[in-house]
């Protein structure tokens, strides 16, 4: 079989399985747990842009989760906007405020900006701290001391179920987009800066703007699953956004691999699924944390594109043997 | 015309280029000088890589200096570089089509070019390959086929032989004798082969210590006693 249309249907089978079968089958903890997972599914990938095709270590992309989190939740309570166009504003606003971030992050790399990006990432987890997330309150921050009002959803997706279908169906034309950006034009300017920065500049590429463009991508990915977050949950709570899980969300997208959305699905996986499962089983969660340094060394050590990368040569490897 | 008028470079307290004054009008120039002399830094001032300490250098009037690196790549500079850049993951046509991005946007001009510039380096065959697969020989026709598309107006070329076998080399050398009939773009090329700078360059410069020490038509300057004592070891 031709191994382009083997992927295209594995990839497409699993699509329709996640928008079709997963909400009929599971239990309603696994539908939130499930959409939680192709949430931050979708936040990693956007990590995974900045990673892959330029080399640059983003440690705050939960904190630009909750940023888009925030907007949404605001514009939910603040405005009678539809709930979808209100998550499209949240992530075009989360991915303007994140290549605000990225215009002094744009001399740095390795190390230093990671560092950076951290410092970034607990500035914000104090910000959320000291002001919250807006519940239905009044004023800017728009906090209630108790408010039981949960965020409105679409229309056509009131239920956990149909929720689920409805983030499926989003973080999907997420990696669409992801996907267009790294075949066209911002994916070859990418590989030419990550090359190398006068070569690109030679080529008559602005550096610059092509940095920013993939910044304000991440942030866009982070935004809409921030926004996607508010609705499933209805509110946010500051300690779901600490700096220290933009390290996890990081490192467990490069486990994942950071190539291809695969590796952003596995990176959901193991960083919403797991520590469910292991909740179910009656493990306590922390363990995730062994089993996440045990993944991280195996990458490292012998998976340099991740698990996803992997599965792929294993699928292609069979694409081969049937050719 | 290229007119460059006292560029002086410096690295702390290295000065890389030393107050040089230089007017190129022939098609293919050579820059030739010992290592250390100064000329990839001359070029890299062409391209904004380096900040010039003092000087200017003006193209067909223009001043460089008024552009940002990318710009004058866009305005028509185009340059190789001595290590290669090829992209792994990209095909030879995807580091053709990243150069006409910022140039061209139409599907037909694009395709046009693309071909244009692969038929001239005959690398046409590997059109779809993969920088990855690509030998030292092809990696530099690809180079040299980057420099071609998108309408260049100087072209830098920074060692474009080196590494290269003799076989290659001739064949590069037939290249660049090519491109100012069919793109009509000057040409200033750095390399160490002498025979290749008499093969290919009308004119030819010599820099030594950051100096121009000799500039004229190429087999006067290679008799020339201060190059010889500078530059060939006598």
């Amino acid at each position: 079989m031709n191994v382009k249309l083997l992927r295209f249907v594995l990839q497409f089978s699993l699509l329709l399985l996640i928008v079709l079968v997963l909400p009929l089958v599971v239990g309603s903890l696994w539908v939130k747990v499930a959409t939680s997972t192709i949430i931050f599914a979708l936040a990693a990938s956007g990590l995974s842009v900045l990673y892959a095709q330029l080399g640059l270590v983003n440690l705050c992309q939960i904190a630009l989760v909750g940023i888009g989190g925030w907007i949404a939740l605001r514009l939910n309570y603040a405005t009678e906007l539809p709930p979808t166009f209100i998550l499209a504003l949240a992530g075009i606003a989360t991915s303007l405020i994140s290549a605000l971030l990225a215009l002094p992050a744009l001399r740095i790399r390795g190390l230093y900006l990671a560092l950076l990006t951290l410092m970034a990432a607990g500035a914000f987890q104090i910000l959320f701290t000291a002001y919250q997330f807006p519940n239905g309150g009044d004023g800017f921050w728009g906090v209630a001391p108790q408010s039981a009002i949960a965020a409105r959803r679409p229309l056509f997706a009131l239920t956990d179920e149909a929720y689920l279908s409805f983030t499926a169906i989003v973080v999907a034309l997420g990696f669409v987009l992801v996907a267009y950006h790294r075949a066209t034009l911002p994916g070859r300017a990418w590989a030419m800066i990550k090359q190398s920065e006068a070569s690109a500049m030679a080529a008559g590429i602005n550096v610059v703007l092509f940095k920013l463009w993939a910044f304000a991508l991440s942030g866009f990915l982070a935004g809409i699953a921030g926004g996607l977050l508010a609705g499933e949950l209805g509110q946010l709570d500051a300690r779901s956004f600490i700096a220290g899980d933009g390290i996890l969300l990081f490192a467990l997208a490069v486990v994942g691999g950071v190539y291809s959305w695969v590796g952003a699905v596995i990176a959901g996986l193991l960083f919403k699924f797991l520590p469910a499962l292991f909740n179910d089983f009656g493990v306590s969660t922390d363990l995730t944390m062994i089993v996440f340094g045990a993944a991280l060394l195996h990458a490292i050590m012998t998976a340099p594109r991740g698990i996803a990368g992997q599965l792929i040569d294993t699928i292609n490897s069979m694409g081969v043997r049937h050719d | 015309m290229i007119d460059i008028q006292n560029v002086t470079v410096k690295f702390g307290g290295v000065v890389a280029v030393d107050d040089l004054t230089l007017k190129i009008t022939d098609d293919v120039v050579g820059l030739i000088g010992p290592n250390g002399a100064g000329k990839t830094t001359l070029i890299n001032a062409f391209s904004g890589f380096v900040k010039i300490h003092s000087g200017s250098i003006a193209i067909n009037g223009l001043n460089l200096f008024e552009l940002a690196p990318h710009q004058r790549a866009r305005w028509g500079i185009a340059r190789s570089f001595q290590k290669v850049q090829i992209i792994q993951d990209l095909t030879v046509e995807d580091h053709l089509a990243a150069v006409l991005d910022s140039k061209i946007t139409g599907r037909t001009p694009r395709e046009k070019a693309i071909r244009r510039a692969l038929d001239f380096v005959g690398l046409s065959a590997f059109r779809h390959s993969l920088g990855a697969g690509l030998n030292p020989y092809l990696r530099r026709m690809t180079e040299i086929a980057k420099c071609l598309v998108g309408a260049p107006r100087i072209i830098l070329l920074d060692e474009p032989c080196g590494g290269l076998s003799e076989a290659e080399a001739s064949h590069l050398s037939n290249v660049i004798r090519s491109i100012h009939p069919e793109f009509g773009a000057q040409i200033l090329m750095i390399d160490h082969d002498v025979e290749l700078i008499r093969d290919v360059c009308k004119s030819t410069a010599v820099m030594d210590f950051g100096k121009l020490i000799a500039f004229g038509a190429t087999e006067t300057v290679l008799q020339d006693e201060v190059v010889k004592a500078a530059y060939l070891g006598r």
